[in-house]
């Protein structure tokens, strides 16, 4: 198709057709390519601005969406449903409520410490991504090595070439929930991440706040993988840029997490998508795409605006 | 009416070992109170408590005429401001975006500071002189400077009562005596109450000559045993009972006012020299 053809049809509207256009390449645009490229800005978007909040709740630089156990509890709920149903509902309705159910038992395994929650959070997290780890690798080791096993290894490596609009609309309900709590409480998160006693000094109710903003994170952190699967490295990354672009003031570092993570993910995709006759999964692209642009944007800004 | 009441403050963090043990003040308006005492005799437990930072279970706290286990931590915010000892760095930000936060407690949960929080931060920036490191990286400020920046912040809670814990640690000497100054300043101008942990008696001394209202309180093992005017509570014996130290309290003419300082001369235990 030449650029002028998707322009037409993109002219025409969804449901309206173009001259000397076939509906054929109506459909590739309208009905594969769209929502492929809404999911794409949804999933970049929330999984961005989730690594940026819990970065600044736990005053830790290292800390991305994964952090709570989200990815590999979805991981876990994917192979399972993989393993037992090999059916596409159950594969998102298992991976959305496993990665809710190991934040709720990171945050649980964290309360048992009465020292820091910073620490103990973070601490409860890795034991509970740990542990579902090792169940991820023990379905694969139960699975059937000639259909199930490639559609975990698949699955666990991201891709968004399932996507259409049935799926983005349900995704969307947590995605846009957590985006529209993250964003309200943003100028809390400068608080929380000074340090417990100057927030409650300052005025903020730093449990309550800080409960919300988990709950936010994890609603949009697994509305997003249970569509998407696995893509490390956005939630990382994508805020340390926005960092040394415009600073730590998550008011407007918030926002433009959204805006980068959406745009970078999108790119990713399409690369993903175009550079080989098959395509490149998704976690392995980021990785090798946000690696060299991180130390590209490190050098050009010397780091200047980091912590 | 006193702006803060403390009446019989216990507290204890394990049940076995009592930390405070019977504490009573008032600080009235204008007025400084000075906590004084060795390390670990409860200064700064004695300011969680009043920051509400602790849980009180024996004792009342009443500040600004409100008991202080009904009050929420936004409301806490508008009544006590406080500038802690030192900062815990990790994100860093701009000194502007740093006195911004103490309008936290005048924003409602969902909201950001807006322009008129914007106008207060800057004027708090203006009134310590730091306006001009407004876009300076706080993690990147000296001591001294960073003081001045938690002054400012507190300052834009627009509290009555503001806690310090130890402002002058690890300041050099004219910048020791900046942050006193602007503290003494703050009380005269704005008639803010001040309580305040130091461990340098001549603080006490040095507001006392400035003209400024000032009690001081002696601390050992979490009761008060002795409050007053800085050169009684602060005498030569009361040093040597608590800090094993002989000292002198010298008094000099200067400007047509007399000015006190102390100055330590030795141990009065004879101290432990013999490990060399």
């Amino acid at each position: 198709m030449t650029p002028g053809e998707i322009l037409a049809i993109l002219h025409s509207g969804s449901s309206g057709s173009a001259e000397g256009i076939t509906p054929i390449k109506h459909a590739v645009i309208w009905d594969m390519r769209m929502p492929r490229a809404l999911m794409a800005l949804a999933v970049g978007g929330a999984l961005a601005i989730s690594g940026g909040a819990l970065q600044g709740i736990f005053r830790n630089p290292l800390v991305d969406a994964g952090l709570l156990g989200v990815s590999a509890g979805a991981g876990f709920g994917a192979c399972l449903a993989i393993l037992l149903f090999n059916n596409i509902v159950w594969t998102y309705v298992l991976a959305f409520a496993f990665g809710i159910l190991a934040v709720v038992l990171s945050y649980m395994t964290g309360k048992i410490y009465k020292t820091s929650p910073t620490v103990t959070l973070v601490l409860g997290g890795v034991i509970i991504s740990a542990i579902f780890s090792a169940l991820i690798s023990f379905t694969k080791y139960a699975a059937d090595p000639y259909e199930q096993l490639p559609a975990i290894t698949f699955w666990l490596m991201g891709s968004l070439s399932r996507a259409n609009y049935r799926d983005l609309a349900l995704a969307m309900i947590p995605i846009t929930i957590g985006m529209i709590g993250i964003m309200l409480l943003r100028w809390r998160i400068n608080l929380l991440s000074i340090g417990e006693r100057e927030a409650k000094t300052l005025g903020v109710n730093t449990d309550l706040c800080r409960n919300i903003i988990i709950a936010c994170t994890a609603l949009a952190t697994a509305g997003s993988v249970c569509m998407s699967g696995i893509i490390g490295w956005i939630g990382l990354v994508i805020p340390h840029i926005g960092r040394m672009i415009v600073g730590n003031d998550n008011r407007l570092l918030l926002p433009v997490c959204v805006a980068m993570g959406s745009t970078f993910l999108l790119i990713v995709d399409n690369i993903g998508r175009s550079i080989t006759e098959g395509e490149i999964p998704l976690g392995v692209l980021t990785a090798l795409i946000g690696g060299p642009f991180y130390i590209y944007i490190l050098q050009r800004t010397k780091g200047g605006g980091s912590w | 009416m006193a702006v803060i009441e403390v009446r019989d403050l216990d507290f204890a963090y394990q049940e076995s070992r009592k930390i405070l043990n019977g504490i009573n003040f008032a600080v009235e308006k204008g007025e400084i109170f000075c906590i004084f005492g060795p390390n670990g005799c409860g200064k700064t437990t004695i300011l969680d408590c009043i920051l509400g930072l602790n849980r009180v279970e024996h004792g009342d706290i009443t500040i600004g005429g409100l008991a202080l286990p009904h009050l929420k931590t936004d409301e806490m915010a508008r009544l006590v401001a406080y500038v802690p000892q030192k900062h815990e760095h990790t994100f860093g930000y701009t000194c502007l975006e740093m006195v911004l936060m103490g309008r936290t407690a005048h924003t409602s949960f969902f909201d950001s500071p807006g322009e008129e929080d914007l106008e207060i931060a800057i004027d708090c920036l203006k009134k310590v002189g730091m306006y001009s490191f407004r876009e300076h990286n706080f993690n990147h400020l000296s001591g001294g400077e960073a003081q001045l920046v938690k002054l400012a912040r507190a300052l834009a809670q627009q509290t009555e009562l503001i806690v310090f814990d130890e402002p002058t640690s690890h300041l050099d000497f004219r910048h020791e005596l900046n942050v006193i100054k602007y503290i003494s300043r703050l009380v005269k101008e704005n008639q803010i109450s001040i309580i305040m942990a130091t461990h340098f008696p001549n603080h006490a001394f040095y507001l006392e000559n400035q003209g400024i209202p000032t009690r001081v309180a002696l601390m050992e093992n979490g009761q008060f045993y002795a409050t007053g005017q800085a050169d009684q509570v602060l005498s030569e014996e009361n040093m040597s009972r608590i800090f094993k130290i002989r000292t002198k309290v010298i008094s000099q003419a200067e400007a047509g006012a007399t000015f006190k300082y102390m100055v330590p001369l030795d141990f009065s235990d004879g101290g432990q020299w013999d490990g060399y």
